[in-house]
């Protein structure tokens, strides 16, 4: 190997028409955005929640269109929050941190050692000894163990650990694309669909739940006061009440989705019980679990034991670092490795996202947009009860499924938990629709980060999503209201 | 018809394998059966051994929102530690598998990998470098670039190619890496260079080139005359006129292209002027034909940008593959 003597360079002037094109959408955020601040507030408005309503709906439609990196979003967020709402830098730059963005990062690093110890092999290993070569169970067992994995270490990291043991099964089980293409899809979709349902059944199971929690902690002050809602230091939901409330969903969807999946791609045992005989030799070949594995996975549990007795204490975030940290210190993991493994990026950007929230919030903007979006509702009597639950399940699985759901959930869960207020309904249970209704992103490529990494092996396409998608959509918002019914009312 | 008024072609830089210097071609491939085909057309054009084949996957960047702030390559480095190639890996490593079986690479050639990180990704750029014994080269390339067509662009500018192809398949939708129709039509648009955009590619039935009154266009028409030279593809020449009273500036076009590509030493199959709204005209009469040849006058910028060209239209609407020349 030898290092290219080039560099990666940016076009050259002469090209800058076509930069002009490539970013036409931030050219057309940027003026509309100009103009409706020129215009002025609407009655209802303050001008500091106006200005961080065309904010967030900027952000919104760069995400959906990415113009620009992700990171550079929430830049620009930073910025417009002190040129348009008039606050200070110091107190944007405080705003960008919480124990949920220390949380999504702790949590973040975990998942990058989790990847690096080669677990997956023992994973692998234990799903082929227990499945055996039926297709069938080799569907099921993907889906709950990648689920149940997904719930405690992220949908994220599951899916990056799995995605390789799908993609052996496939080479062992096809040669010819027109086997491939068969074999393929349910498979990368069994771990894919497990990752995303099981990624709301613990806060650590996505991004997008520990967005949720900081804006439960805006949500603080008294139901119909939310312009004086003040966040609170520790999180209102601890990780036991989370599990109780949402754990459930994913063990109800997991069978119901994996069956789905089988009815839809239709494979054929005959195509698995080699594929499985294969895989067992070669994991056969694997050094069994050594030291270093142990203490990684041991690490991780006493996380969740930490997570579990401690979060109500002390956050999150503190606890995931207290893990990270005795990782770095014992060499378990080097910080060479999760400097590369995280985006750091992206991390400001939730920063960002859950400080524009919180701004929609306390400059009461949610507050107004969520009358408007009542009355609306309350035309097809969707406006109060399980008929708003619904609804904030179907507006958050809808936003998933065009823009990443870490983004959807900063993006609209301001204005659906404002909605509940509005509405006298619980924040919290509007809380866990938007959460879990964000999970329900099975129809595009970028709705789920379990979904973009499958789609990165190059074995599914975008059509597949759909047409493995809608049904379990459809199926999951209908357990997601049963429960909201007939299960969380009993949580008190 | 015949051209009553020939007059000598402009000057045009002769291409790189016809004065002594190496002719390049950069194919631009996606695992599909367009692009094996756009390879097996690329190998016809590039017989000989004065030409170097640059095969291209470009690998769209992780923007990281999607995954959840975790970087994709964590995952593509897992799956290598399982033994497993990345897609990008695969489809060149089956063009590989192409060429040699049409003889135009032979496992016996000198080959040489070359690696470079991209915005923190380890798996990066990669190029796999082989070199014959008659002074060939073939590169495989894959790369990592924020957009496909920004990637294909970048490599444009960076290796200089003579001919760009780029296969452009049908189907609405495919894999990670393919290239879609947009990437298809902002490389052909934006490059300033020849670029053939490769659809339901057939050989053998010649280059339908289509002239107008102007000295790019007959530069144009010279350009793809050398082109099809190289892979012995008939020409023929075509011009429209809008309406009958521009009837004789197409055959003035008609005959200005068939010296200019006489003068090359090139034969001429067939010619035809036809009236009528150009782009129809094109489409429908370049049925029949591998390629319809069209020229593009603005180079660059935003005049480029901005023209909605007939070949525009052409590119966007012909069912089968465009070159828009150089």
């Amino acid at each position: 190997m030898v290092s290219l003597s080039h560099r990666r360079r940016a076009l050259p002037l002469r090209g800058f028409g076509y930069f002009l094109w490539e970013k036409r959408w931030l050219w057309l955020v940027v003026g509309l955005g100009a103009i409706l601040v020129a215009l002025g507030p609407p009655s209802g408005f303050s001008p500091a929640g106006y200005g961080a309503l065309i904010l967030l709906v900027g952000a919104a439609v760069l995400f959906v269109t990415e113009p620009i990196p992700a990171p550079a979003v929430a830049l620009l967020i930073v910025v417009g929050q002190v040129l348009f709402l008039g606050r200070s830098s110091t107190a944007v730059a405080q705003s960008l941190m919480s124990d949920a963005v220390l949380f999504i990062l702790g949590a973040l690093m975990l998942s990058v050692a989790m990847v690096k110890q080669r677990l997956d092999r023992r994973i692998a290993a234990l799903i082929v000894r227990v499945t055996g070569g039926s297709v069938v169970s080799v569907c099921f067992g993907l889906t709950l163990v990648s689920g149940a994995l997904a719930a405690l270490i992220g949908e994220h990291t599951v899916a990056a650990m799995m995605l390789p043991v799908a993609i052996t099964l496939v080479r062992h089980a096809a040669n010819d694309p027109a086997q491939i293409r068969r074999v393929a899809p349910v498979l990368l979709f069994s771990i894919a669909y497990g990752c995303a349902i099981a990624a709301i059944a613990t806060p650590a199971g996505a991004a997008r739940n520990a967005i949720v929690l900081a804006l439960w902690e805006g949500f603080a002050a008294p139901a119909g006061d939310a312009s004086s809602a003040t966040p609170l230091a520790q999180p209102t939901v601890d990780y036991v009440t989370w599990v109780l409330y949402a754990a459930p969903v994913f063990l109800v969807l997991a069978p119901l989705i994996a069956a789905l999946l089988i009815a839809t791609f239709r494979p054929r045992s005959a195509d698995f019980a080699d594929a499985v005989a294969a895989m067992k030799l070669q994991l056969a070949k694997e050094p069994p679990m050594g030291g270093r594995d142990y203490a990684v996975a041991g690490v991780f549990a006493l996380t969740v034991v930490g997570w579990v007795m401690f979060s109500g204490a002390f956050g999150y975030g503190p606890v995931a670092f207290v893990a990270v940290a005795f990782l770095l210190i014992t060499g378990l993991v080097r910080w060479a490795d999760l400097n590369a493994g995280v985006n750091w990026g992206v991390v400001v950007l939730y920063g960002a996202l859950i400080s524009l929230g919180l701004e929609l919030i306390n400059t009461g903007a949610a507050q107004s947009v969520a009358s408007i979006a009542l009355g609306l509702l309350g035309t097809l009597g969707l406006d109060d009860g399980l008929g708003l639950t619904a609804a904030i399940a179907v507006i958050s699985a809808g936003a998933s499924n065009i823009m990443s759901n870490g983004a959807a959930v900063a993006v609209i869960g301001p204005l659906t938990l404002q909605m509940a207020q509005g509405a006298g309904e619980s924040v919290i249970t509007a809380g866990f629709a938007t959460a879990i209704g964000s999970g329900f992103a099975f129809l595009s490529v970028i709705g789920t980060p379990a979904c973009t990494i499958i789609y990165s092996s190059g074995l599914v396409r975008p059509g597949d999503f759909v047409r493995a998608g809608i049904g379990p959509v459809v199926l999951s918002i209908l357990v997601l209201v049963f429960m909201a019914a007939f299960y969380w009312p009993l949580l008190g | 018809m015949s051209a009553e008024h020939p007059v000598a072609g402009p000057d045009l830089p002769p291409l790189r394998g016809q004065a002594g210097a190496r002719f390049r071609i950069l194919v631009c491939i996606d695992n599909s059966e367009e692009s094996n085909r756009a390879l097996r057309y690329a190998v016809r054009i590039g017989s000989g051994t004065d030409a170097d084949l640059t095969l291209l996957f470009v690998r769209p960047a992780d923007q990281g929102l999607e995954t959840g702030g975790m970087e994709i390559a964590v995952a593509r480095e897992n799956m290598l530690s399982w033994g497993l190639e990345l897609p990008g890996k695969n489809a060149l490593n089956q063009a590989r598998d192409t060429l040699i079986e049409l003889g135009f690479l032979s496992p016996e050639w000198e080959a040489q990998s070359r690696h470079v990180d991209v915005q923190g990704d380890p798996l990066g750029d990669y190029s796999m470098e082989y070199e014959g014994g008659d002074g060939r080269t073939i590169c495989l390339k894959l790369a990592v670039a924020p957009t496909h067509a920004r990637g294909i662009l970048e490599e444009c500018e960076r290796s200089e190619p003579d001919l760009v192809i780029v296969a452009m398949s049908e189907e609405r939708e495919g894999a990670a890496g393919k290239i879609t129709r947009q990437t298809a039509e902002t490389v052909a648009r934006e490059h300033t260079g020849t670029v053939l955009v490769a659809r339901e590619l057939e050989e053998s039935h010649g280059h339908l080139v289509c002239v107008w009154d102007n000295p790019e266009s007959i530069q144009a028409a010279r350009r793809d005359a050398e082109i099809a030279g190289r892979c012995m593809c008939p020409i023929h020449l075509f011009a429209v006129a809008p309406s009958e009273e521009e009837r004789s500036s197409a055959e003035t076009a008609i005959a200005n292209a068939e010296a200019a590509i006489k003068e090359a030493g090139i034969p001429i199959f067939g010619k035809k002027v036809m009236v009528g709204e150009p782009a129809e005209a094109i489409i429908e009469e370049g049925r029949g034909y591998s390629v319809i040849v069209m020229s593009s006058r603005s180079k660059t910028g935003l005049r480029r940008l901005l023209s909605a060209s007939t070949s525009l239209a052409v590119l966007q609407n012909a069912s089968n593959s465009v070159m828009i020349a150089r």
